[in-house]
């Protein structure tokens, strides 16, 4: 059964463009546009894997990962933080909430976020 | 009253009385020079009184917190500023030295600041909640002779308010500056890859092109950022014990595609006497040295040579890294400016288009965070070689 990916991400096309690239690669997607959807659908649907933005409309992004490292159900679930904060202060505050990866939107291709969506799995 | 001094004026005249009268003539005019003598004095003790006056004026109305120390460091002065940043009162303090003042405590974190020496430039100091001054001092000689020290207090508050606002600003523009940016970078990256089907050649020329144009957009950002951050004084953020040999490896082998493709020669002489570790900010000290090495290649036409080479003097203690171009070079006029942001060398802007004139502005502010120094020689049209140090 192919691997379903959460992307918890606000803006619209950003959206569409890493869905698109996922499921070429054929893995399910589900979509969640802000933190408490995205809380939401890691509860109901219990991805394998989750790609993260921080900055989010209601709770962030920080948040949504802190809760869902809380919850010994879900604690297991990677998450890997794709956002365009990229201080250092952020990523290691993502790496210790307990990311497995941090990725800066800017500096990562569509085929190196498959990449890392990838080795994250394995 | 006339017959009066007609009897006088007669008495004067005559024979017999010669010589008295000679003699009055003579103390007359002492008198007259003596009273010109004490009207001058008196008129230059009045321009003395006004000078000083003029002095105190300036002083005590003085916009900025003044202090004046004498040649034994006890405090002679201090003007109402100053006061009214410490909520002094003057005779409690004039007279007291260096030892006694640091004993009040609202003068305390100044004393800590100013120390023994009383040799201070522009540090900044925060008082309370909504005051923070820059202090600085001056030393007063008089005929080459230490006299006292001069303590300026300068309220930046107003300024460092609209610093954290700039800062914040251009943090948050930056952030979402790089949103629609990475949109257009996926989007691209996709075309290209063939993800949406086949594309002409013309077309992937084109495209590649903008994916550049884009990434140099992506690169201003980080240097942006990277600005800001050195003028919010928190750029060095983990500093440990690193091997510089291997940051500079690792920076080189970033950089050799680059090299290859501009066909420049490019070479890293790794020393043979054992380098000490050096205490860095590791990913800060790395994007100096890519600045560096980067602007040696990108300024360094095709067939020249660009040599990177680490040396390590004992005896001073520091590490000197040294990247050697066969470039374009700076123009003398220009190399006063090579290190202000945004400036980019008349022959740089013409040889390249791209650059963003902060790459040596943030390099020479990272050497310097690490206690170390930046410099440089250049001769146009030859090559250049940029310098620094590290303590080791």
């Amino acid at each position: 059964m192919a691997q379903k990916i959460l992307i918890v991400e606000d803006d619209k096309f950003l959206r569409e463009l890493i869905a698109r690239k996922l499921t070429q690669e054929n893995f399910t997607i589900s979509e969640a546009v802000d933190g408490e959807g995205g809380l939401k659908k890691i509860k109901e649907e219990k991805p394998d894997l989750v790609l993260l933005d921080l900055i989010l409309p209601g709770i962030d992004g920080f948040e949504v990962l802190a809760k869902v490292k809380d919850d010994p159900a879900l604690a297991s679930i990677p998450v890997i933080i794709l956002s365009n904060l990229g201080q250092r202060e952020d990523v290691e505050k993502g790496m210790k909430l307990g990311a497995v990866d941090y990725l800066v939107k800017a500096h990562f291709t569509p085929n190196e976020i498959i990449e890392k969506v990838k080795t994250a799995l394995k | 009253m006339a017959p009066k001094l007609n009897k006088i004026k007669n008495q004067t005249e005559s024979p017999e009385e010669e010589t008295p009268k000679k003699e009055f003539e003579e103390l007359r005019g002492t008198r007259e020079a003596l009273l010109n003598i004490l009207e001058d004095v008196e008129e230059a003790r009045k321009e003395a009184e006004e000078e000083r006056d003029k002095t105190l004026a300036i002083i005590e109305n003085f916009p900025e917190g003044l202090l004046f120390f004498g040649g034994e460091n006890e405090l002679s002065s201090i003007n109402p500023k100053a006061r009214d940043f410490f909520n002094l009162e003057p005779e409690n303090i004039l007279g007291k030295d260096i030892g006694a003042l640091r004993k009040i405590s609202s003068l305390q974190p100044l004393m800590e600041i100013l120390g023994e020496e009383l040799e201070v430039y522009q540090k900044e100091l925060k008082i309370r909640e909504g005051l923070v001054l820059e202090v600085s001092t001056i030393a007063i000689t008089s005929a080459e002779e230490k006299v006292g020290a001069l303590v300026i207090l300068r309220d930046v508050t107003r300024e460092k308010i609209i610093e954290r606002l700039k800062t914040e600003f251009v943090s948050i523009a930056a952030h979402q500056l790089r949103t629609p940016l990475s949109a257009i970078k996926w989007t691209l990256r996709m075309i290209l890859d063939g993800d949406l089907g086949e594309i002409q050649q013309e077309q992937r020329k084109f495209l590649e092109g903008t994916y550049g144009s884009n990434e140099r957009m992506i690169k201003l950002i980080n240097d942006l950022l990277n600005v800001t951050r050195i003028e919010e004084g928190r750029f060095l953020y983990d500093i440990k014990s690193q091997d510089i040999i291997d940051i500079v490896k690792k920076v080189i082998d970033s950089l050799k595609q680059i090299a290859k493709r501009k066909r420049v020669k490019f070479s890293f002489k790794i020393p043979k006497k054992e380098i000490p570790q050096v205490e860095v900010d590791s990913e800060k000290i790395s994007l100096a040295i890519q600045n560096l090495v980067d602007n040696a290649i990108h300024y360094t036409k095709s067939g020249g040579e660009v040599k990177v080479s680490l040396s390590y003097s004992k005896k001073e203690k520091q590490i000197l890294f040294s990247v050697k171009d066969t470039g374009i070079g700076i123009p003398k006029e220009q190399q006063r400016r090579v290190f202000t942001r945004f400036f980019r060398a008349a022959n740089a802007i013409r040889a390249e288009t791209e650059g963003t004139g902060l790459g040596l502005f943030i390099a020479k502010n990272i050497v310097e965070a690490h206690g170390g120094k930046i410099w440089f020689e250049s001769v146009e049209n030859k090559g250049t070689t940029f310098y620094f140090t590290l303590r080791a």
